[in-house]
């Protein structure tokens, strides 16, 4: 009865990570042989804008199933890097650092983020579990996180304005590789996306505090009684959804040059459609639900033009959860303890 | 004595869980508190822990008063709870449940402890890997008790053990408790399950409605038709 079992559960642990190399493998191919050139590459850029979505999506999906909480500030943060790294470059504050002042705005931005993040723990969730006990167990933190995003949202627009600004990187380097031009910015960033999330992951499978937070994820009042100090490892969830926007923020300023106010609005959305996709609370389906919804998107624009992107992507979650109301890679129906 | 609890109130809301209780335990003694449902025994068990908070009264274990610090704090002065249901982390492996038992610790010896654990349970130990949802009923309590004993108790607290286990299982159960007796563990057992429980015990509390009614040796109690009675709930 052991060897079945044991077969059956490295099957499962394979199984994620496999499909999502082969589905995109099977995209890019198709794309080339399907279209030519002019497809492969929006596969190309379509992956790039996935790894931006599945960052923010991996951080969506971290507080869900975590805390059973969907952190609405987290376009916020997206958005706060961008906008400090922006405000600290165009004001003069780097004139010190010369040549690499873009990477110091940026890095500064996404400490920002997770200086917010932290703030915003302080005042949703730490504050309403001490006055009504397991705070998760309330919607009061989603609609105060939703209250924290129009809040600084506002607050940026009032101090820096509603325009949108150009954010210049003093960098510019393309790949040809069979015939595709390949930005070295965005395959870059690519690979950063790709190495945080790695991080993550090993963090949550192979440390201690990774273990406490699957045993949060499943029921706090075990982990209490295990010895974890909940309220201690709380935060931790929020540094790292704050590193993770502030992360995906930073990249998609580099990669688009654009910075607004409500930058992290469209990204947003993208990346909550990214993680229903691929099953609430699983870093598997939110990194393959990135790469789905960049996909979708590029090639929604390419054969349908810019304005049929939302209606692809949604039409494609609303199809997904009709099939599979469980996600590609979830395991169970919406709440808590899946990490 | 290692843990003594005196005037312990415990409210949820308007309902008065464990009104006015006082108990002790040795450091080389089995007590059992016995009871029907409702009665207020796993109340008293989470408040010892510290993981319901208690209205009034005071907690004392080896000789420091505790009532106020948190649930890990207690466990840190290893006091130990073997929770209602067992509450095994489903979405951990068996081998990442034990570590969690340990996750107050930092000493050096925590793999030693937990290959000793392996030792004692060979069915844990083959099933290391896998996560512990693959695992028996029988076995989840195995892990439960192995995941507590590496923290080290002193004191360590079993809530309905028995529950949901095959008589068989329980046989063996009773014998691993009894077998952690003899080793000098001390422990408190709240069960439903009176035989077995006054078999292994040295001393019982009966509970009722938050308070104790019946208090004595357990030979004693055995044959006390009291007992019997507050199961019934009539008098």
């Amino acid at each position: 009865m052991s060897d079945s079992t044991d077969i059956a559960v490295a099957r499962m642990r394979l199984r994620a990570p496999v499909i999502a190399v082969v589905v995109t493998l099977v995209m890019i191919a198709l794309g080339i042989a399907l279209g030519g050139k002019v497809i492969a590459h929006q596969v190309v850029s379509g992956l790039l804008l996935g790894s931006i979505y599945m960052t923010v999506a991996v951080a969506f999906t971290l507080t869900i199933g975590v805390l059973n909480f969907l952190n609405f500030t987290i376009p916020t943060l997206f958005m706060l890097t961008g906008m400090a790294a922006w405000g600290l470059l165009s004001g003069g504050y780097l004139t010190l650092a010369g040549r690499g002042a873009w990477l110091v705005a940026l890095a500064v931005g996404v400490v920002a983020a997770v200086a917010a993040s932290l703030l915003v723990e302080r005042f949703t969730f730490r504050y309403l579990k001490m006055k009504h006990g397991d705070a998760t167990e309330h919607a009061i933190p989603l609609v105060s996180s939703l209250g924290f995003l129009i809040i600084f949202e506002n607050l940026v627009l009032i101090a820096m304005g509603s325009d949108s600004q150009r954010f210049a990187v003093p960098f510019r380097a393309d790949l040809h590789v069979a015939g595709i031009v390949v930005g070295v910015p965005q395959l870059v960033s690519c690979a950063m996306a790709v190495a945080v999330v790695a991080a993550l992951s090993f963090v949550l499978k192979r440390t201690k505090i990774g273990r406490a937070l699957r045993t949060i994820a499943e029921n706090p009042d075990t982990a209490s009684l295990l010895g974890v100090d909940v309220g201690r490892v709380v935060p931790v969830v929020f540094i790292l959804t704050g590193l993770l926007s502030g992360v995906a923020g930073a990249l998609f300023t580099v990669n688009y040059g654009d910075v607004s106010p409500f930058m992290g609005d469209n990204v947003g959305t993208k990346a909550i459609a990214a993680m229903v996709l691929g099953g609430v609370g699983s870093i598997w389906g939110a990194i393959a639900g990135g790469l789905v919804v960049g996909l979708a998107e590029t090639l929604s624009i390419q054969f349908f033009g810019g304005d049929s992107v939302a209606m692809t992507v949604w039409g494609l979650v609303l199809v997904i959860i009709v099939l599979r109301p469980k996600g590609l890679f979830g395991v169970a129906a919406i709440g808590k303890g899946k990490m | 004595m290692l843990l003594e609890v005196a005037n312990l109130d415990v409210r949820y809301g308007r309902n008065h869980a464990v009104k006015g209780l006082n108990l002790s335990v040795a450091a080389d003694e089995l007590v059992t508190v016995l009871g029907s449902n409702g009665a207020g025994k796993t109340s008293l068990l989470r408040a010892i822990q510290g993981l319901t908070p208690c209205a009034s009264g005071t907690i004392r274990f080896a000789g420091e008063d505790i009532t106020r610090l948190s649930p890990p704090e207690r466990l840190r002065r290893n006091l130990v709870l073997v929770p209602e249901g067992r509450q095994i982390v489903i979405g951990l492996t068996v081998h990442e449940n034990l570590q969690m038992g340990a996750y107050c610790r930092a000493d050096a010896a925590v793999q030693q402890d937990v290959d000793a654990i392996y030792d004692r349970f060979p069915n844990l130990a083959a099933r290391r890997k896998m996560p512990a949802s693959v695992l028996s009923g029988g076995e989840q309590q195995m892990l439960a008790i192995g995941r507590a004993l590496l923290a080290r108790p002193k004191l360590m607290m079993l809530d309905e053990p028995s529950l949901g286990l095959s008589p068989l299982l329980v046989e063996r159960l009773f014998e691993l408790i009894a077998g952690l007796r003899n080793e000098g563990l001390a422990i408190l057992l709240v069960e439903q399950n009176t035989h077995m429980a006054l078999e292994v015990a040295s001393r019982g509390l009966v509970m009722e409605l938050g308070g104790v009614v019946l208090e004595g040796a357990a030979d004693l109690l055995r044959d006390d038709e009291r007992l019997a009675a507050a199961y019934l709930g009539g008098h």
